[in-house]
């Protein structure tokens, strides 16, 4: 977003203000009352704290009566343009554009801290704000990404793909590597800016945060915070769930290659805040579907599967697919090998990407079906503990994506 | 009487060896001008291949969205534009060959008539190769979303999809061809129709109660939550 991107009254503001120290940013279409409600109390909180006193909160719009304020206890209140603010569109990737555009807006007011927030306003309270900018002030962190109480059976794409390739890929261990809520330094709202008007036209584009930390070795911290909110993927199909944010984590894949392939190990990342009680989820899932899913689609995607993996792979699925359903386990040696497989014909473009990523979905709902009958009767720890070891298998499974990235002919088990 | 037989045999023969004299130049020449056009094609595709790939073409075209990789992935537009430019040399060479049978032998009218009906080739070879990718690419739309929807008759569906281009193309092809006249339209014809009837009936006469007991079952089916809505992937 440039400046001339920014509605004249917003304009005219940046030019009137002073110094910001803090800009905390509603990445998508919220509540204005609410948003009232919660502001009124948060301006004194900051300010009492000492570190900040000069605060505006950003939200998506077009000026409209917001900007009338008269109320001096509110922060200041600003408005930024959203490009991708149409309901139909993906909430991540709305929100995407939001963290973009706030990213912009915080350069060009010179914010010290920038906080991004998810549009329903859960985290918009003192204690909560300062979870994320604690870290940035106190402990020169560039970036702070929230961790938040897991359920068993929450967030399983973040679990199974996305956080643990993230960690494998580029030494961070991170929870939530596209988390809605995050805090950032002002020099990382620059690097964020920078390369999202430099990908301009990739409008549909993510913004993957904890990447653009690691690539330019900013350092990156964690922040327990005691907030759920509402699953996003409700009324998806999940094939265009996983078409867009493993995709979208291939293709950020194909974009670093150079940088991820040098790092070898992961780092642990300094984390603050209480961690929150893990939340049971109930009743248990009947994961008889789930397999009967995978079992479909190892009956009719084999020719499709036969294009992406090695046949060692197919072997394996093959074996799976036999198994009695009470006995059906994933192993991970084999899901990050299919994952990694996935990762490499789509930067290949073995076969067309909207085809790759919906063979890719039985493949998933096999491992989902696999995690659920093992994590049954464990508690939400052992769950946890069962992410731990399946990042593991990521990190030592990257020889074998390394290899068949730089050789994918001559290395094909 | 013997003698009569040999003479008329003689001149037979002499006939053919003067008609062969006659057409040796002409098939000469036409060999001639292909092999020149093939080494000429054969140096034009490597030449630009060549160019294209020091000018990182294929990085270029697979940059966008929805670029022709996305259609034959398993052949690179560096490839595909090489083998476009082999194959129209080698297309130039047949029809200068023919000219140049045309001219070095005593037939007449031959190139006319190849000249005529060259572009309806061309046109369905087009046909041809765009019918197979399209056949394809729907097929297997159709295989991985049927898959994921959970529909156990996939395959069947999919390969219906992927019949039903390829027999609609190969329609067009022969059609463009003017090969078979009204029979294939005709053929085509009855084949489609008969393809929807025979649906129409299964369905209307055959699957009757199973449709009638399906549409029950929807209707009556409990609010109940499905299994997906206690997971959230994301």
């Amino acid at each position: 977003m440039s400046k001339s991107d920014l509605a004249d009254e917003t304009k005219t503001e940046i030019q009137q203000s002073g110094p910001v120290d803090l800009l905390i940013g509603v990445s998508g279409a919220m509540n204005w009352a609410e948003l009232q409600q919660h502001a009124a109390g948060l301006l004194h909180g900051l300010q009492e704290s000492g570190t900040i006193s000069s605060v505006v909160i950003a939200y998506p719009g077009e000026g409209e009566a917001f900007t009338e304020q008269a109320d001096t206890d509110l922060p200041r209140l600003m408005s930024y343009p959203l490009s991708s603010s149409d309901p139909a569109s993906l909430p991540w990737l709305v929100a995407s554009a939001a963290q973009k555009a706030i990213c912009s807006l915080a350069v060009e007011l010179g914010a010290k801290t920038c906080v991004m927030l998810h549009s329903d306003l859960e985290m918009l309270r003192t204690e909560r704000v300062e979870l994320l900018t604690q870290p940035i002030v106190e402990q020169q962190c560039d970036l702070v990404l929230p961790v938040y109480p897991s359920r068993k059976f929450d967030g399983l794409l973040n679990h199974s793909i996305l956080a643990p390739l993230t960690r494998a890929l580029y030494g961070q261990r991170i929870r939530y590597p596209l988390a809605p809520d995050l805090g950032c330094s002002a020099r990382m709202c620059q690097k964020i800016s920078e390369s999202a008007s430099a990908h301009e036209r990739g409008e549909g584009s993510l913004l993957w945060p904890a990447t653009h930390a690691a690539i330019s070795n900013y350092r990156v911290c964690q922040a327990n915070v005691d907030v759920h909110h509402a699953p996003q993927t409700e009324g998806l199909e999940l094939s265009e769930v996983l078409t867009s944010l493993a995709g979208s984590a291939f293709a950020e894949m194909e974009k670093y290659a150079p940088c991820w392939q040098r790092v070898r190990s992961s780092q642990p990342t300094a984390t603050s805040g209480n961690i929150s009680p893990q939340i049971n989820d109930g009743e248990p899932v009947d994961a008889r579907p789930l397999i009967d899913s995978f079992l479909l689609g190892s009956r009719n995607l084999q020719e499709v599967w036969g294009l992406v993996l090695p046949p060692v792979t197919l072997l394996e699925l093959k074996k799976l697919a036999r198994c009695a359903p009470e006995s059906f386990r994933v192993p991970d040696e084999l899901w990050v090998r299919i994952v990694y497989d996935f990762a490499l014909a789509y930067r290949l473009r073995t076969i067309n990407r909207g085809h790759l990523m919906g063979a890719l979905t039985p493949l998933y709902l096999g491992w989902v079906a696999s995690y659920v009958q093992e994590v049954a009767e464990r508690s939400p720890q052992a769950a946890e503990q069962r992410f731990e070891q399946l990042a593991k298998a990521y990190e030592e499974g990257k020889p074998y994506l390394v290899s068949r990235w730089r050789w994918p002919d001559r290395f094909n088990p | 009487m013997w003698q009569q037989v040999e003479d008329s045999l003689r001149e037979s023969m002499d006939r053919v060896f003067t008609k062969i004299a006659t057409l040796l130049p002409g098939i000469l020449a036409f060999v001639l001008v292909l092999l020149i056009f093939l080494l000429i094609a054969w140096m034009a595709a490597a030449l630009l291949r060549r160019v294209l790939t020091a000018a990182k073409f294929d990085e270029r075209m697979s940059s966008g969205a929805g670029t022709l990789a996305e259609w034959t992935p398993l052949h690179t537009p560096t490839i595909l534009a090489a083998r476009i430019v082999f194959w129209s040399f080698f297309m130039i060479g047949v029809l200068v060959g023919v000219s140049a049978f045309e001219a070095a032998s005593a037939e007449s009218g031959i190139s006319a008539y190849v000249f005529a009906y060259v572009p309806r080739v061309i046109g369905a070879a087009v046909l041809l190769f765009f019918g197979t990718v399209i056949g394809r690419f729907l097929s297997r739309s159709v295989l991985i979303s049927a898959v994921n929807l959970n529909l156990q008759y996939a395959r069947l569906l999919a390969t219906g999809v992927r019949w039903l281009v390829f027999v609609l193309t190969a329609a067009m092809v022969l059609d463009h061809l003017a090969i078979g006249g009204e029979i294939v339209d005709l053929a085509f014809g009855i084949l489609f129709g008969g393809i929807v009837f025979a649906l129409a009936l299964a369905v209307g006469l055959g699957s009757r109660d199973l449709v009638s007991r399906s549409l029950e079952r929807e209707a009556h089916r409990p609010a109940e939550a499905p299994v997906e809505e206690k997971l959230h992937h994301f």
